[in-house]
């Protein structure tokens, strides 16, 4: 649950820093500490060409992302680990699971949301679970149908979306 | 042409009725009796012991979800599918023997997999397999997924029907059978399904690991939500959401391998101490429960679990090799049937001969164990399914 209390602390500062106001007083203020940054920081060109590491093949089960999966894997559908195919609809709330990415060993929270609209997309089917629970607890299950808050109930395909970093436990 | 073939036709049908008659004239067998057209098969009103509900939720196509009424005794497919009904879109089911009645939950759209959605209770009948009854949902709510023993409830003597929902929001959609009508629905925040409780009530599983258990009035109206003692951490020792209800109590396996008995015969669900489905020895294999129906009763008073070997974490759901048999009020197996194939789920049919049917995951098919030997008894297959993940023994 810490992760997951963290997960939403992490993302509720992120939101309150893009609203309104306190958004607006953000921005200017990251422009006047870039501006001022800009001629005086020593920036490192070899990190700034760095790129993230994601290795893997996100048409098999395998893919380090699907760790908690049970679905059909929306990149064998006409989508892609992170989006829907065309003509379906992403469902808005979903379950997460946290899987580590072998490339930089770091964990991640990785949201799956389901794309729905279509019948079932029937290729790529995966489960593995990682971190499962059952139905009562709905922010860790796969069981669910969560094709929910869309205008259609038919499930698709489900991505695995990456929405953060996870925090190590202590 | 076309005049040549008429005379052609006519001349064929008279060389076939003169030879007709004269084969008959020869000791040659009667014809054929002309046969009614539009005879449509009815099933016996109450189902035999050998007849199962197998639910195939279709996974690959799931408006084309299913029940197959297979009779286990049959020996080719003409004797073993008796019929089948529709359940659209990762429905549930529940069937009362007294009503005569199968309860499926189902969702539609207007436009096949698109436009408006509508949830609703399809009450089926037993004898002809046809739709008898709608209930329909105010507003689309009702539980959506991998199908469940206990999304459906029957209660106060198959007067109510208790329908779980989840949209996320989690509530019981509380019906009367007799009119066919919404009486009420109670909020069940953060729980979800419906076990059996007391007279006349329920109880829901709760992510904080407890119960909720709700009293019902006479009316259908909510008298108290009573939430229990914290007994398990759904993040470090989660138990499934799918029990064995033997009288009153339902047994709950936890994924690790322990089973909590849960009294249901009071107002409140009371849960009692856990025991271990698993020897020190079986431990060190890491045996644990596994499966999608994984777990179901006898009217011997036993209950059936899937177990599988090297369990680890994403095993749970994953079936096994063997189903052990327990007598839980002596907390003890008695029997270990080990399968010729990998189970995914099982049931087990109502009587004193309790037979086992188990999903093989690889083919799909069904395997039939005898209950009390643990031997081999046959394979269903080829009759159409798809997915068939859940089954009930008839009631």
């Amino acid at each position: 649950m810490k992760i997951f209390d963290r997960l939403f602390e992490q993302q509720a500062r992120q939101l309150a820093q893009r609203s309104s106001r306190r958004g607006l007083l953000k921005g200017l203020g990251g422009l006047l500490v870039g501006g001022a940054a800009v001629p005086l920081l020593p920036v490192s060109r070899v990190h700034a060409a760095e790129k993230p590491m994601d290795k893997g093949d996100p048409s098999s089960c395998d893919y380090w992302r699907y760790c908690a999966m049970d679905g059909f894997l929306c990149d064998c559908c006409g989508g892609s680990a992170n989006t829907c195919p065309p003509g379906t609809e992403m469902s808005p709330i979903t379950w997460i699971g946290t899987c580590r990415n072998p490339a930089d060993g770091r964990s991640y929270i990785i949201s799956y949301n389901d794309c729905c609209g279509k019948s079932s997309c029937g290729a790529c089917l995966c489960q593995r679970d990682e971190g499962d629970r059952p139905p009562y607890r709905p922010d860790k299950t796969n069981d669910i149908n969560w094709c929910l808050g869309t205008e259609s109930a038919a499930y698709h395909c489900s991505t695995a979306i990456v929405v953060g970093v996870a925090f190590e436990e202590t | 042409m076309k005049n040549l073939r008429k005379v052609g036709l006519v001349g064929a049908t008279l060389v076939s009725l003169a030879g007709g008659v004269a084969m008959s004239a020869g000791g040659q067998p009667p014809p054929l009796p002309i046969e009614p057209i539009g005879i449509i098969e009815t099933l016996p009103k109450d189902y035999p012991e050998s007849w199962f509900l197998v639910h195939d939720a279709s996974f690959f196509q799931m408006s084309d979800g299913k029940v197959y009424v297979i009779d286990i005794e049959g020996n080719d497919l003409h004797e073993q599918v008796k019929g089948t009904f529709n359940v659209v879109l990762m429905g549930n089911l529940t069937q009362s023997a007294r009503r005569h009645e199968i309860y499926a939950t189902e969702t539609f759209h207007s436009r096949g997999t698109r436009g408006k959605r509508e949830d609703l209770v399809t009450i089926w009948d037993q004898e002809t397999l046809s739709p008898v009854g709608e209930v329909l949902w105010p507003k689309p709510k009702r539980f959506t997924g991998m199908p469940q023993r206990f999304a459906m409830l029957l209660i106060d003597n198959d007067r109510w029907l208790a329908v779980a929902n989840f949209s996320p929001a989690t509530s019981v959609t509380l019906i009367d059978l007799d009119t066919r009508k919404i009486i009420n629905e109670i909020p069940t925040p953060g729980c979800v399904f419906v076990y059996p409780t007391g007279e006349r009530g329920f109880s829901s599983l709760c992510a904080d690991g407890r119960f909720l258990s709700a009293e019902l009035a006479e009316d259908g109206t909510l008298i108290e939500l009573t939430r229990t003692d914290v007994f398990f951490d759904s993040d470090t020792t989660p138990i499934y959401e799918r029990p064995a209800v033997i009288g009153d109590t339902a047994y709950f396996p936890t994924l690790a391998g322990l089973v909590y008995p849960v009294d249901i015969s009071g107002k409140v669900a009371k849960v009692g101490e856990p025991w271990s489905l698993v020897s020190e020895t079986e431990s060190e294999g890491k045996w644990a429960p596994g499966g999608i129906a994984l777990i179901d009763k006898d009217d011997l008073g036993r209950f059936y679990i899937l177990m599988h070997p090297d369990s680890k974490d994403g095993s749970y759901q994953g079936g096994g090799p063997e189903v052990w048999v327990f007598d839980p009020v002596k907390q003890k197996r008695v029997q270990k049937i080990s399968m010729q194939a990998w189970g995914l789920s099982l049931a087990v049919s109502r009587g004193k001969t309790p037979q086992l049917m188990v999903t093989n995951p690889t083919d799909m098919s069904l395997e039939i164990y005898d209950g009390l030997s643990g031997e081999f008894v046959k394979t269903i297959t080829g009759f159409g399914q798809s997915t068939p993940l859940m089954m009930h023994g008839s009631r």
